[in-house]
């Protein structure tokens, strides 16, 4: 009982670091109905009755105390908690995991993964699991005649992305060279040395207690912009060239062997990675020299496309097919070309050969939607249309059930090329997304500014009276928010303003007079990407800002002087 | 006001940014047809074509053999390659039929069955309801669209009306599926040309295309008897509609002579609980099971394989990927031959032996290159070692040495190959026989006999072993059975001896029937003493009668019969000279084309790039710069745990840069090529953004799992 109850308290002694949300998440349920204390009433001595398996850290609270101070001290820092151990330790606690709170060891031994974890711990000398005190022994050991050096490296490798990255790259380079032999291995890896099966290494990754990732965030490294990432790439020297190209020659002997699958009734799927746009390219012109007809049709469909619909495909085919026949209304079903299609094959004289329809990345998200893969299979059934697709995802075959797997009748192939995905993807789009930036794209500050000025004076105000909701809101949050998510970079997008109140103070400050007017100016913004808008959990449409704050207040300050 | 208003506006699909790099319009257009390039050759010419560099008329031959290429070096003779294409034609043709009759026979229960079911019933006789043919599937699922069309056929072709099949995706709503019914039932027989025909030359006010008064025209200009409208996946379609759906077909039915079809994937019990009571009310119904896949591929299998007229035939391991396939999997019976199909392509495509399968005049082979490939034979091997060994050094050399010699040797052999083959499939049937009156409970398909007899091991087989005393035991009444049953086996075989004596013996004591053999239980006796206070069982004779001695004799000829010849044909075909020229067995074509694994290629393509990139620089590190970015960054990401911090990625991907390069490269250069990679990772799903903490990454895919 006593445990149990010390267990609560503990929970609730954390740090202020964790989100309150984990802390709710992580206390053990039977307390509070147990013994009927308000958790956050529990005795201040609830940590000394409180003992961890040494193995066991638990998640939550060193995550709380994994800051950086800790790191530099190494692990040895006796903490607020620690110490306290040390003072109240009653005999009992200092055992093996098996001497720990039952309840809670009762509920470790239920999950299979904490199982899986101790079986890992128990295996292997006990600490060295743990990635920092691996990583000491291995910098001790790598570095033994320069003790001094590093100690400064680690700090430095913590701290030189906020300070000095950037600039001066060549005078700093050569210390952090001596200091860090291996460029990856200086993080701290959370990986243990040695081969884990891919299971063993999941649950690794995922125990509890891995949360430590540095605090560091990408404020001081500025971003690429399209333009800098395009020339920047075009600066860079591959050194596989030759190897790629190979590669593709590899490829290309197989031509011969695709066509007679073509020939017998198959369909053929690349898969692995790269962009395999080329090689279908070079299959394509390859196709062309070596067809027994005149000018054989051939369709090229690039499924990255965005807003690529099935119906164009289907009404391009047809075009192939039918070239001047073709019906001056074709109807808007896709089904319905696809029928007209298969009609027009089937009257198609038998010399005239088949048509041949490339698909490049067919599991791109434009034509990823079941009704869609539903139709291509459709289409790759009918006979004497020879379909070839590639695929650029790892588990695109997901997509296909056994009934669309058997119509659409795939041979597949390794098509591994390397070559980037230049054109299928908008990179700096999908990294800035990735980021949480997704507001950069649009020229960040200076667009949203010339976008603007361009915009009626009413759009103007409309777009000043959003910023300064949204600012205030953020200053709100700020307030409120204790966990201070101090560089005020949390993400701008989730700061907004309900679209009502919106509509209500632009109302109020005749702006809009009606809703349509209002929605036609925000259409206006939605355009140039100015604004964001999303559903909050209760169903209310919130409108934001894609820029971070700094910006904000500068397009603000802008409109105002302007 | 409200919201979803503006989330119409708002929800306008995102233009992509206009790139700022040069690029072609063909990159960007989302379809467009081929156009060869004005000038010059492709680039995808030349590879191809160093290959064939002897042969002159490439183009012309090239389009003849439909992509077969010279092999041997490319010094294959024009001829074989022709001859080889035309026996891949020409065999695969024959099995193409088996396979077809095989089919047309599985469905041809289901098909009478329901076809005299779409005659006979009618809305009288079914209450006034839809009359229902509910059909399940199981894994079978393309046998579903044979059926329907073959029905369609038989209903065409009598004049009686037609088969309008319904996919879910067709309907999406009432409308939408009204249409499609009418359109696909008119052009069913009128032709595209002819709905357009049928909408227009109407007289009075235009009717709209789901507008049942149209079908209703339709039928009675055409007199059609019999509308049936198969849904072919009836799970999918939304309870809902399809409630819709057949009421109106209900009100209808004095009009138009609808018959509902349901192709039901799970069961009619889980099918009927998720309509709507007012729905199944409106049906009644008769339920069709179609035969299992699994009993139709291995009928597949057996025609393929044991046919009288064989000339090649797949072996151990690709019967055994074949049937794993099958049964791991659900596979339909077209997807399985399909798969055999391609193990015959591949041995015709790429094994310039398969030309010895037509037949060749030897004047047409390329005999240097053609020898020197079969001297390159493990069997070729095996065999002159054999002949060392029984002392016949002469006739190894001369296969060495000579070609003309050589070739005569391969052509007797291939021949000779083949007859066993055919003489290893006889056996594999007739075992397969027997077990049908051996086995009490589970039958062994042939597939299962066939892989042992592949591998050289069924004539040892606890198969065959059990097969034999059980057949020892038999009676006289079972094994006149089995007998009878029995395919003949070759000329001179003590077989039919055995059954002339049988017969006269069980003529001669027809009084005393059946006889039993010293092997039977009922003959034996089990004799129980009790020896200090132990039972003892001891099992004797029981004595015989004279005629069941006589019978005894002759169940023991049989069974040695059966064993000698089991022993003479039931060798390995691996050991056979030449087998490489009708027996295909490589697993790897196969199961690679079939079974592919995308995940496993990326992951490695990105864990061990120059698995793929025939590197001539030998990394001196795991990771080092002259990898592909992605990789590079793969790498680094399998090192890191759950919760991903970019600045820290960025940081050590940099370094790796940095380390290699000697600090000359330029840092945002290499920011580009990390925005190239992390773009691919997330282009993978293998890293989301992360809400826990700024600027990280949450890890969603782990390798190997």
């Amino acid at each position: 009982m006593k445990r149990k109850l010390s267990d609560s308290g503990l929970e609730n002694d954390h740090p202020a670091g964790s989100t309150p949300k984990r802390a709710r998440t992580t206390q053990p349920q039977p307390n509070g109905a147990l013994n009927g204390h308000a958790p956050n009433q529990s005795p201040p001595n609830g940590n000394v009755t409180y003992e961890l398996p040494p193995s066991q850290s638990t998640p939550k609270k060193s995550n709380g105390i994994s800051t950086p101070s800790l790191k530099e001290s190494g692990l040895k820092t006796p903490t607020h908690k620690s110490k306290a151990r040390n003072l109240f330790a009653t005999p009992t606690k200092p055992k093996t995991p098996a001497a720990g709170t039952p309840s809670r060891l009762k509920k470790a031994d239920q999950s299979a993964k904490k199982k899986s974890a101790r079986v890992l711990f128990e295996q292997d000398e006990d600490a060295e699991w743990d990635g920092s005190e691996q990583l000491a022994a291995e910098i001790l050991q790598d570095d033994e005649p320069e003790p001094e050096k590093t100690t400064g490296s680690i700090v430095e490798s913590v701290e030189e992305g906020d300070a000095e990255k950037g600039k001066a790259k060549d005078a700093k380079a050569p210390k952090r060279r001596a200091g860090r032999p291996k460029g990856a291995k200086n993080k701290r890896s959370p990986t243990p040395e040695g081969e884990l099966p891919a299971h063993e290494r999941y649950f690794f990754q995922n125990r509890a207690g891995t949360g430590k990732t540095s605090n560091t965030t990408l404020n001081k490294v500025p971003l690429l912009t399209h333009e800098e990432y395009f020339e920047k790439l075009g600066q860079y020297v591959d050194p596989c060239k030759e190897e790629k190209e190979y590669l593709l020659s590899l490829h290309h002997r197989s031509f011969s062997q695709w066509q007679f699958e073509f020939e017998e009734g198959y369909n053929i799927c690349l898969f692995g990675y790269g962009s395999k746009r080329k090689l279908v390219q070079n299959f394509a012109d390859w196709l062309y020299h070596h067809s027994s007809t005149e000018n054989p049709p051939i369709v090229i469909v690039n499924g990255y496309t965005p807003g690529i619909s099935i119906r164009s495909i289907f009404a391009m085919i047809a075009t192939a097919l039918l070239g001047d026949d073709l019906p001056s209304k074709l109807g808007a079903q896709p089904t319905e070309v696809l029928e007209l299609l298969q009609s027009a094959l089937n009257n198609r004289p038998i010399e005239d050969g088949p048509i041949t329809v490339l698909i490049n990345s067919v599991d791109a998200p434009p034509l990823r939607r079941a009704a869609n893969q539903a139709l291509l299979a459709r289409l790759a059934a009918t006979p004497r249309i020879r379909l070839l697709v590639t695929a650029d995802t790892p588990n695109f075959t997901v997509m296909w059930d056994i009934s669309l797997r058997d119509q659409f009748n795939l041979v597949f192939h390794d098509g591994t090329t390397f070559t980037p995905f230049a054109v299928e993807a908008d990179v700096v789009e999908e990294v800035n997304s990735l980021l949480g930036r997704k507001g950069q794209r649009a020229g960040g500050k200076d667009g949203v500014g010339f976008v603007l000025k361009s915009l009626p004076e009413n759009a103007r105000n409309l777009y000043r009276l959003l910023l300064t909701e949204v600012i205030t809101i953020m200053d709100d949050g700020h307030q409120s928010d204790d966990e201070g998510g101090a560089d005020g970079n949390k993400s701008a997008e989730e700061h907004g303003i309900e679209f009502r109140l919106l509509y209500q103070k632009a109302t109020e400050e005749f702006i809009a007079s009606s809703e349509m007017m209002f929605r036609t100016l925000l259409k206006e913004f939605h355009d140039h990407q100015m604004i964001t808008s999303r559903m909050d959990p209760s169903g209310m449409e919130i409108l934001g800002i894609p820029l971070s704050r700094d910006e904000m207040e500068g397009v603000l300050e802008d409109l105002v002087l302007g | 006001m409200d919201s979803d208003g503006l989330g119409d506006v708002l929800d306008l699909s995102k233009d992509r940014s206009q790139n700022q790099e040069q690029r072609t319009d063909m990159k960007n257009k989302g379809v467009y047809i081929y156009q060869p390039a004005k000038s010059g050759k492709p680039s995808g010419e030349r590879p191809s074509k160093r290959r064939k560099v002897s042969s002159t008329n490439i183009t012309k031959e090239a389009s003849e053999t439909e992509g077969f290429v010279p092999l041997l070096n490319g010094d294959e003779n024009p001829e074989c390659v022709q001859l080889r294409y035309n026996t891949y034609k020409q065999l695969w043709a024959e099995q193409e039929d088996r396979i077809q009759v095989i089919l047309e026979d599985v469905d041809a229960g289901v098909l009478k069955d329901v076809s005299s079911f779409v005659r006979e019933t009618s809305p009288e006789t079914s209450n006034g309801c839809i009359p229902t043919a509910l059909v399940t599937v199981g894994s079978n699922v393309s046998s579903l669209s044979r059926l329907l069309s073959r029905l369609n056929d038989q209903l065409k072709s009598t004049n009686e009306g037609g088969v309008v099949v319904l996919e879910s995706g067709d309907a999406p709503n009432l409308k939408t599926s009204l249409k499609n019914i009418i359109r696909a039932a008119v052009t069913n027989t009128e032709g595209t040309d002819g709905y357009q025909r049928f909408l227009t030359d109407r007289t009075g006010p235009r009717i709209l295309g789901y507008d049942l008064d149209l079908l209703h025209d339709y039928v009675q200009r055409r007199g059609t008897k019999k509308l049936v409208l198969a849904l072919r996946d009836s799970e999918a379609f939304d309870p809902g509609l399809l409630t819709d759906l057949f009421s109106l077909f209900k009100s209808w039915l004095d009009r138009i002579p609808f018959t509902v079809l349901l192709g039901i994937s799970t069961s009619v019990e889980i099918f009927e609980g998720r309509l709507p009571r007012a729905c199944v009310a409106m049906l009644q119904g008769q339920h069709f099971e179609v035969q299992e896949a699994g009993n139709c591929v291995d009928r597949i299998y057996e025609a393929l394989q044991t046919s009288s007229d064989g000339k090649m035939w797949v072996g151990r391991n690709i019967t055994s990927t074949l049937f794993e396939k099958a049964s791991d999997y659900f596979q339909t019976p077209e997807a399985f031959s399909r798969m055999v199909k391609y193990a015959c392509m591949s041995h015709f495509f790429a094994n310039p032996l398969a030309v010895l399968l037509g037949n060749p005049d030897p004047s047409i082979l390329n005999q240097n290159r053609f020898c020197e490939a079969i001297r390159n034979l493990p069997s070729f091997r095996m065999f002159c070692e054999d002949l060392l060994e029984v002392g016949s050094a002469n006739e190894a050399r001369s296969m060495i040495e000579d070609d003309d010699y050589l070739l005569r040797a391969a052509f007797d052999h291939v021949n000779a190959g083949q007859e066993i083959m055919r003489r290893i499939f006889s056996a594999v049937l007739l075992i397969h026989t027997c077990l049908q009156h051996t086995q009490a409970s589970k039958k062994t398909p042939v597939s299962d006999i066939s892989v042992r007899a592949l591998s050289g091991e069924l004539s040892e087989s606890p198969l065959v072993e059990d097969m034999l005393t059980t057949l020892k035991t038999l009676d006289s009444e079972k094994l006149g059975d089995v007998l009878i049953t029995l395919p003949t086996l070759a000329e001179g075989s003590p077989l039919t001896d055995i059954q002339a004596d049988l017969k006269t013996l069980l003529e001669t004591n027809s009084d005393s029937l059946p006889l039993r053999s010293e092997y039977n239980v009922n003959s034996s006796v089990v004799k129980t003493t009790v020896v200090q206070q132990r039972v003892l069982l001891t099992k004797g004779k029981a004595n015989l009668r004279e005629q069941d001695i006589e019978y005894t004799r002759i169940i023991d000829r049989l069974v040695s019969a059966l064993q000698v010849h089991f022993a003479e044909t039931l060798i390995r075909p691996q050991e056979l000279f030449m087998h490489e020229a009708f027996l295909f067995d490589l697993r790897n074509p196969l199961k690679e084309t079939f079974t592919p694994r995308p995940r496993f290629a990326i992951e490695r393509a990105l864990t061990s790039p120059f698995d793929y990139l025939m590197s001539t620089i030998t990394p001196d590190a795991k990771i080092s710069a002259k990898q592909p970015a992605a990789a590079i960054l793969y790498q680094l990401y399998l090192e890191s745990g759950a919760l991903v911090n970019v600045h820290d990625l960025w940081q050590a991907f940099y370094g790796v840069y940095q380390r290699d390069e000697n600090n000359k490269c330029d840092d945002r250069v290499v920011m580009a090529l990390f925005y190239g990679a992390l773009s691919d990772l997330k282009m993978f799903g293998m890293v989301k953004n992360s809400r826990k903490k700024t600027d990280h990454l949450a890890k969603s895919s782990w390798m190997g799992m």
